[in-house]
């Protein structure tokens, strides 16, 4: 078992050296860099700057450097711990990170409960109520829910909140709590501001697992285990719960390594609609303003969640299925 | 005890066909159209692409015409007056108090509805070259059946250049990627050994990025300067490069389970070639697995083209795709002063829509036990 | 629970079941399946019944129905099911009770059990297999969960299970397949059933194995003295493990006797086929008979006697006309045949 984590731990490592050189070659790969907007503005608040100024800046920010020296630079560094400074804000890219690596992380968790614990019902009783009304009606919604853009939604939720409820949801905090410490009114505050984004980002997960939920449900309830529970006597809630969705939960706790990252990135639109300091919108403007350390070191953070989540989420499959071997 | 067994309800095509005799596909269209939801996915996506192909002639207006005239201009009022079809001028004031323009029919000054009308030119199929078009009104006017935007840009024949885009790439993107992971995947369960190990390592990799940063870092790198065309093929690939992997690993699973069964066997014992078992028995097998992935993968593909484009990192203006419209449609003050943007959004739901219900049909339909 | 008052005709002999008449039929997308067409036969108490057949004939969808575990498109149309748990006892018409009430439940497991074909799907791969066995124990029989482990190591040990300590600890895909059945087994009639019902228990198993499943089923049947619908399509099985058979065909019993009457004096030209397709030690000479023709399919309705199509004594005019009703060939050993033949 520590043998085995310890293996994937090593191949994790690796992986991410090379995520983090292929990742950051794309990455720098448009031409002109950070320092032409900068240059640029610098220009228009106080008119010419010299030459030996620009090349001092270029010379600072290594924009001339050869691809391997930047690299090395980076990751270098990276490594311990100092991610380098945002060319964008001259702020310490480490700090800037990790407080709006935080709230995706939160919020991408309740939105993640929220998806189990609302997929799982549904999916059980579509698959237990097949080819009845409800089900059908559960299928479409399923389908309408994934195909709705999920800025769509959370505007449209926006709009009602505003107008019925007559509160503000976008951003985390009223704006009297923005700078305040952390109390129960605050944490009352945020919750009232973000449940449209927890809802909006699990929407689409959500109608995806129900739906899966429900075909291995279909699949399990073939099974002649199943069967032979029944045969037994015991009822069928018992049945279903006990026999039936143990076995068909799996897919979904395998689901669970890989879909905490993929919500994690997934907000990134759902964040821009509602202005929440979430990490998708940094990356996306990192990305716009070759802002090239930056960009680096989220792709990098987020590869490592995808790395750390699909282990754990092999783990809780060894855990509930008897019949894996982690070796 | 045969009398009471014709008492029970009998469906004709059963007692007078041998089931035994219809052919595998035959079963499947059968078993499709059991699914109504599905066949009206079909339906609404055929009627999609037939408006898509006649786009250009069902257009009115080139998607960039602008005219500030008919700015944020709403859905033309449309009436019958003397035995035609018309629509009306309209009075444009400006509202003084939230300064937005306001717009007023003038029932007194009728514009005919021509029909088969000449305006811009185009290639019909991108052959044929026209300036044909289904209908129009007198120039100097414009009839905007769902509205204008804030440049008076006409939102059907926007939405109707976008389809071009927006109902071919990600439809593209998919097939290419599924030819990629059929090849990859064939070979790797195929050959196994060192191929396979190869092959499997390249995917692990490409899985361990999170696959929309990935997305979003490759479409910013792309070039700006280049003609839509271009882009367009870029951003393709972009999509089928993140889209193989999964279906490469799929096919390998199976084509490996197929590759152990006694049929195969038998084939090699009969001494096949590598190519003819590959071509007759395993890809065959393989061949309704494939389609349903595809199926399946090209609601999301249209998704990912839409989110690059609305995010500015996809087509790009002046090219229009059903992601550029969203753009329009991104703040409360469209949704609810302009409400007639939110059709092209509307359009995209309804065709992803469909795409998931027609895949969820096949699959159904394919492999009624999975 | 509900006393027919015809239950009393089979109140002089003493049967755990009565099935009359029983009709089940399946929607499906591709037409309907009349699966059974009024089946009708008797298990006495304490004895084993075979029902042989082809498959496709219904074997298993009348042992499910007895267990009220016909689902999905299936629906049962007709036809009554009468239990007894105890001589003394009047029957009760099981098709009465929903299928997932209270009734019903506190028979499944209980006084009836099923053993299923498939032991490497059958148990639970999720829970150890003691903990499937304390199940059905803490269902029907105490509230103690010592209790329910004491028990359910000591019926594991009644089928010969080595280790039953062991055995009770780990989960499925950790035995054989000859072990998992060992552990059905257990399972089924960890409560002492009235009737066991064992759907092709060794089909799945290799022959040694399926040798010392039958040894361990006898042996605990005459110990127990459990009644015993055996289903199988292999008649070698049945004159090893049966008292009286049934055979089937298209979801009708056609002949009903002894276990030496169905081998020494059938009567069924589909019996007798069936009987003619088994190869003999000794008799390697020429080829294996095998019975003319195939299955119908299930989805069309033969008209007249189901076999017609395929029998060598058919009779023009009558046979593919009218269905053959049921006829006592010999009253005083039950020996009954579904046959113009006989009439």
């Amino acid at each position: 078992m520590l043998n085995y984590i310890a293996r994937r731990l090593i191949n994790m490592v690796v992986l991410l050296v090379v995520v983090s050189f292929v990742g950051f070659f794309i990455i720098q790969l448009p031409p002109g860099s950070i320092l032409d907007v900068q240059l640029q503005r610098f220009r228009q608040m106080s008119g010419d700057i010299s030459r030996e100024q620009v090349r001092a800046l270029e010379e600072r920010y290594g924009v001339n450097d050869p691809f391997m020296t930047k690299y090395w630079k980076w990751i270098s560094r990276s490594v311990q711990g100092d991610f380098g400074t945002s060319f964008e804000t001259d702020q310490s890219v480490g700090d800037r990170i990790w407080g709006r690596l935080g709230f995706s992380v939160s919020l991408s968790t309740f939105a993640l409960l929220f998806t189990w614990l609302v997929s799982i019902p549904i999916g059980v009783y579509s698959a237990t109520h097949r080819y009845t009304v409800p089900d059908y009606i559960i299928t479409f919604i399923q389908f309408v829910g994934l195909a709705i853009p999920g800025f769509l939604l959370a505007l449209v939720l926006l709009i009602i909140a505003t107008r019925l409820f007559n509160h503000q949801v976008g951003r985390l905090f009223s704006p009297e709590f923005i700078d305040a410490p952390w109390s129960f009114a605050r944490v009352v505050d945020m919750a009232k501001h973000v449940w449209i984004a927890v809802l909006v980002l699990a929407m689409g997960a959500t109608a995806g697992l129900t739906r899966i939920m429900r075909a291995n449900l279909l699949d399990v309830l073939n099974m002649q285990y199943v069967q032979t529970a029944r045969a037994k006597g015991l009822d069928e809630v018992v049945v279903i719960w006990k026999h039936a969705v143990r076995n068909a939960i799996q897919p979904l706790v395998m689901a669970l390594g890989t879909l905490l990252p993929a919500l994690i990135v997934g907000e990134t639109l759902v964040a821009q609609v509602l202005s929440l300091p979430t990490i998708g919108p940094m990356y996306l403007s990192a990305l716009r303003s070759q802002d090239m350390y930056l960009a680096g070191t989220i792709l990098v953070i987020l590869s490592a969640l995808l790395l750390i989540g699909n282990l754990i989420g092999d783990l809780l499959l060894a855990w509930v299925d008897p019949r894996v071997r982690l070796d | 005890m045969a009398t009471d067994a014709t008492q029970l309800p009998t469906s004709k095509a059963a007692a007078t066909e041998d089931v035994g005799q219809i052919p595998q596909w035959q079963l499947m269209v059968r078993r499709f159209r059991r699914s109504k939801l599905s066949v009206s996915g079909l339906y609404v996506l055929i009627v999609l692409y037939v408006f898509m192909i006649f786009s250009d002639f069902l257009a009115p207006y080139d998607h960039n015409r602008l005219d500030s005239n008919y700015a944020w201009a709403p859905p033309s009022v449309i009436g019958f007056e003397n035995g035609q079809l018309v629509t009306y001028k309209l009075k444009q004031t400006l509202d003084q108090v939230r300064f937005e323009w306001f717009y007023e029919p003038d029932l007194s000054a009728p514009l005919p509805i021509q029909f088969f009308v000449q305006g811009y030119e185009y290639r019909f199929l991108g052959i044929i070259p026209s300036r044909l078009h289904l209908f129009g009104v007198e120039e100097g006017y414009q009839i905007n059946i769902i509205g204008a935007d804030k440049d008076g840009k006409d939102v059907f024949s926007r939405l109707m250049k976008g389809s071009q885009v927006s109902l071919t790439l990600g439809f593209i993107g998919v097939i290419v990627s599924v030819i990629i992971g059929s090849i990859v995947g064939t070979a790797s369960g195929y050959f196994a050994g060192a191929v396979d190990n190869f092959i499997q390592r390249l995917i692990e990799l490409l899985r361990s990025f999170p696959d929309v940063p990935l997305f979003l870092a490759l479409a910013a790198a792309l070039p700006m300067g280049v003609p839509v065309e271009v882009r367009f093929f870029l951003i393709t690939l972009i999509i089928a490069l993140i889209g193989w992997t999964g279906l490469a690993r799929e096919v390998r699973g199976k084509v490996m389970s197929y590759r152990a069964s006694d049929y195969t066997a038998a084939a090699v014992a009969a001494g096949a070639s590598h190519w003819h078992i590959i071509t007759r028995h395993l890809i065959p097998n393989s061949l309704s697995h494939i389609i349903v992935v595809g199926t399946l993968a090209i609601p999301g593909a249209i998704g990912s083209e839409t989110a690059l484009s609305y995010l500015g990192l996809g087509i790009l203006p002046p090219a229009v795709s059903w992601g550029v419209m969203l753009r329009d449609a991104q703040t409360i003050e469209a949704i609810t002063s302009y409400p007639w943007m939110l059709i092209p959004v509307g359009v995209l739901i309804i065709t992803v829509l469909s795409f998931y219900l027609l895949g969820d049909g096949v699959r159904d339909a394919v492999d009624p036990y999975a | 629970m509900t006393v027919h008052p015809s239950a009393a005709s089979i109140a002089s002999t003493d049967d755990v079941i009565c099935v009359e008449d029983l009709k089940v039929s399946f929607y499906t997308d591709l037409g309907i399946v009349r699966a059974l067409n009024g089946v009708s036969f008797n298990i006495p108490r304490g004895k084993v019944l075979g029902v042989v057949g082809e498959s496709g004939c219904g074997k298993s969808i009348t042992g499910l129905s007895i267990m009220q575990l016909v689902h999905g498109a299936g629906r049962t149309e007709g036809g009554r099911i009468l239990f007894r748990e105890f001589a003394d006892r009047d029957p009760v018409d099981i098709l009465t009770f929903g299928k997932n009430s209270s009734e019903m439940r506190a028979i499944r497991g209980n006084n009836i059990s099923m053993i299923f074909q498939e032991p490497m799907s059958s148990l639970n791969p999720c829970y150890s297999v003691g903990n499937q066995i304390e199940e059905a124990i803490l269902l029907h029989q105490t509230d103690d969960k010592l209790e329910a482990a004491r028990r359910a190591i000591e019926i594991l040990t009644k089928v010969g299970m080595p280790n039953p300590d062991r055995i009770a600890k780990s989960y499925p895909h950790e035995l054989s397949g000859g072990m998992r059945q060992r552990a059905m087994i257990a399972m089924a009639l960890s409560c002492n059933p009235t009737l066991l019902i064992a759907d092709e228990p060794t089909t799945a198993l290799d022959v040694t194995t399926e040798a010392n499943i039958l040894d361990l089923m006898r042996g605990l049947q005459s110990e127990i003295g459990t009644s015993i619908m055996f289903i199988t399509h292999n008649m070698g099985v049945v004159a090893q493990m049966c008292d009286e058979v049934a055979v089937m065909y298209l979801g009708r019993v056609v002949e009903r006797a002894t276990v030496d009457d169905i081998f020494y004096d059938p009567k069924h030209p589909y019996t007798i086929a069936l009987l003619q397709s088994i190869p003999r030690l000794g008799r390697s000479k020429g080829r294996l008979a095998s019975i003319e023709g195939t299955v119908p399919d299930p989805y069309s309705r033969v008209e007249g006697c189901a076999f017609h199509l395929r029998c060598p004594a058919k009779i023009d005019g009558v046979c593919d006309v009218t269905v053959p009703e049921e006829i006592v060939v010999d009253a005083a050993k039950g020996h009954t045949v579904r046959c113009h033949l006989y009439s």
